[in-house]
């Protein structure tokens, strides 16, 4: 194997991990920002309190201490994960902590007239969030949840700590083996940086789409 | 004479301490159109607000169509603050027509009509979208079926407003300002679809407003408001050409004054 089919197989094998980090960490702050946001809404205090704690705790903390905290202390509790199962759920429940207060603002957000006009056409409280609330507050929250799956991408190769195979780890390895550090290091910054500039221009686009003719 | 739709019994409405409502009783009639005048911050917007239970009532009982609305009776007959089921169930007597129209953005002219029709009511959709093709038609404004609220005049936006309010078949719908956003030069077309409703005759109607020759030709009651109190309520005759307490001649005299008389 030459040097590049070598550097391209293995950045090729980390790079799938990255983007599986990616896509399920995601999904998971998603849920989570969106469960959160609204029990932030919440008119039981207790509820509201418990959310707060959660929001504090993950925003007040580093993701790499997380990440650590997740991977490393909780199997002294008995609790243990694959790398990959931690390394998902530290960066999911981190970004959803973010995620939860765009999910708030972007409803707080949303012109008090809309909830004025389900009242007088007599919408329940689900089915006013549903259809009215969520979906014209999701168009407010477009750019912010953009943003920060591009950050939430980025923040994967921190995963690389905690031993998962991941872009940056396999560019370690790399380095560590071939010590050809320009050409390495060179070549991981390009792949990051090919991926994240089209979902920077993809989410625009989808942007446009949604608030074209609308708003 | 029939039961009245609508009875306020002498309802209060305090926002913190300040008193905006002062213990009023009022009646609408079935099919009757009652136009609500008055100076800015006399409570017109306020009384309205509590029929749609947009605000909370303080003090007093509502009732609509026989039942309570913001009560409801226990077992032993006695009232007590109403669930929001009988909330919703009275409610559902009552619409609103806002002076910003608040259409729902993110939706098609025939989608905010069917919305509420469709996820309310349980309506058939197919059957949804022929009565709310027919209510655009009556507004004049089929051809805008497809088009986004955005890209509509303020006087489109409130006849679209008027016909998703209409497609719920309230027996009482309220209209608050519905042309004080509006251009001059649009004012007409809503004044129009509102009379034609009011000629139909079936729902009855309060109305706010500031168009006086509106509200004489539309109107079949005037109620003056003034420092939360009806001062005078009759026919359109009298309020207009034959007031009686000196804060309603002071009224209408600012009124003629400051007002071009349209048409
Ligand atoms: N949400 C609120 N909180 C506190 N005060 C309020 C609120 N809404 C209205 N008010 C006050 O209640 C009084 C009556 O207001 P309201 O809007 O009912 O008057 P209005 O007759 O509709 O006036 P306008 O002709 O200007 O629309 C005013 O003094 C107003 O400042
Ligand atoms: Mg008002």
């Amino acid at each position: 194997m030459s040097f590049w089919e070598l550097i391209a197989s293995m950045l090729g094998q980390g790079l799938v991990i990255t983007l599986l980090t990616t896509v399920l960490a995601a999904v998971l702050a998603l849920v989570l920002g969106f469960v959160a946001g609204l029990m932030r809404l919440s008119k039981n205090k207790f509820i509201r309190f418990l959310v707060a704690i959660y929001v504090e705790v993950f925003r007040g903390t580093s993701l790499l201490v997380q990440l650590f905290w997740i991977y490393f202390v909780l199997p002294m509790f008995g609790i243990t994960m694959t790398a990959m199962t931690a390394a998902v759920l530290a960066i999911g429940l981190n970004f959803g902590a973010y995620t939860s207060e765009v999910v708030r603002s972007g409803i707080q957000s949303v012109d008090k007239g809309q909830i004025e006009a389900t009242i007088a056409l007599n919408f329940t409280r689900v089915q006013r969030m549903r259809r009215i609330i969520i979906p014209q507050a999701f168009i407010i929250m477009l750019p912010n949840l953009g943003n920060q799956l591009i950050e939430l991408f980025k923040s994967t190769s921190l995963v690389a700590l905690i031993t998962l195979t991941d872009l940056t780890y396999q560019a370690n390895v790399l380095n560590a083996t071939t010590l050809q550090t320009t050409q390495i290091f060179t070549a991981l910054l390009v792949i990051y940086f090919v991926i994240a500039w089209p979902m920077t221009k993809g989410m625009k686009l989808l942007e446009r789409k949604m608030t074209e003719g609308r708003m | 004479m029939s039961e009245p739709i609508v009875k306020y019994n002498n309802v209060t409405k305090y926002f913190d301490d300040l008193m905006v409502l002062d213990g009023i009783d009022f009646e609408i009639q079935p099919g009757e159109k009652v136009a609500l005048v008055g100076p800015s911050g006399s409570g017109k917007t306020t009384f309205a607000r509590l029929l749609m239970t947009l605000e909370e009532i303080t003090d007093g009982t509502i009732e609509v169509a026989g039942d309570y609305l913001w009560h409801e009776k226990d077992e032993n007959g006695d009232l007590k603050p109403a669930s929001t089921d009988h909330l919703r169930k009275v409610r559902s007597n009552i619409g609103m027509v806002f002076q910003h129209f608040h259409l729902f953005p993110h939706m098609t002219v025939l989608e905010n009509i069917i919305e509420a029709p469709v996820t309310v009511k349980g309506v058939d959709k197919k059957e949804a979208i022929k009565d709310g093709k027919e209510m655009l038609d009556k507004v004049g404004l089929l051809d805008k079926a497809d088009n986004y609220p955005a890209q509509l005049s303020g006087g489109q936006k409130q006849r679209v407003a008027i016909a998703r309010a209409l497609v719920m078949k309230p027996k009482v719908l309220i209209f608050d300002e519905p042309t004080s956003a509006l251009d001059p030069e649009l004012i007409g077309e809503v004044l129009d679809v509102i009379k034609d409703i009011a000629e139909e005759g079936e729902t009855s109607m309060l109305l706010i407003t500031h168009e006086m020759d509106f509200a004489r030709e539309v109107a079949d009651r005037i109620a003056f408001f003034d420092a939360g109190k009806i001062v005078e309520d009759g026919p359109p005759s009298e309020i207009l050409y034959h007031p009686k307490s000196p804060r309603l001649k002071e009224f209408l005299e600012r009124f003629m004054s400051t007002q071009a008389s349209p048409e």
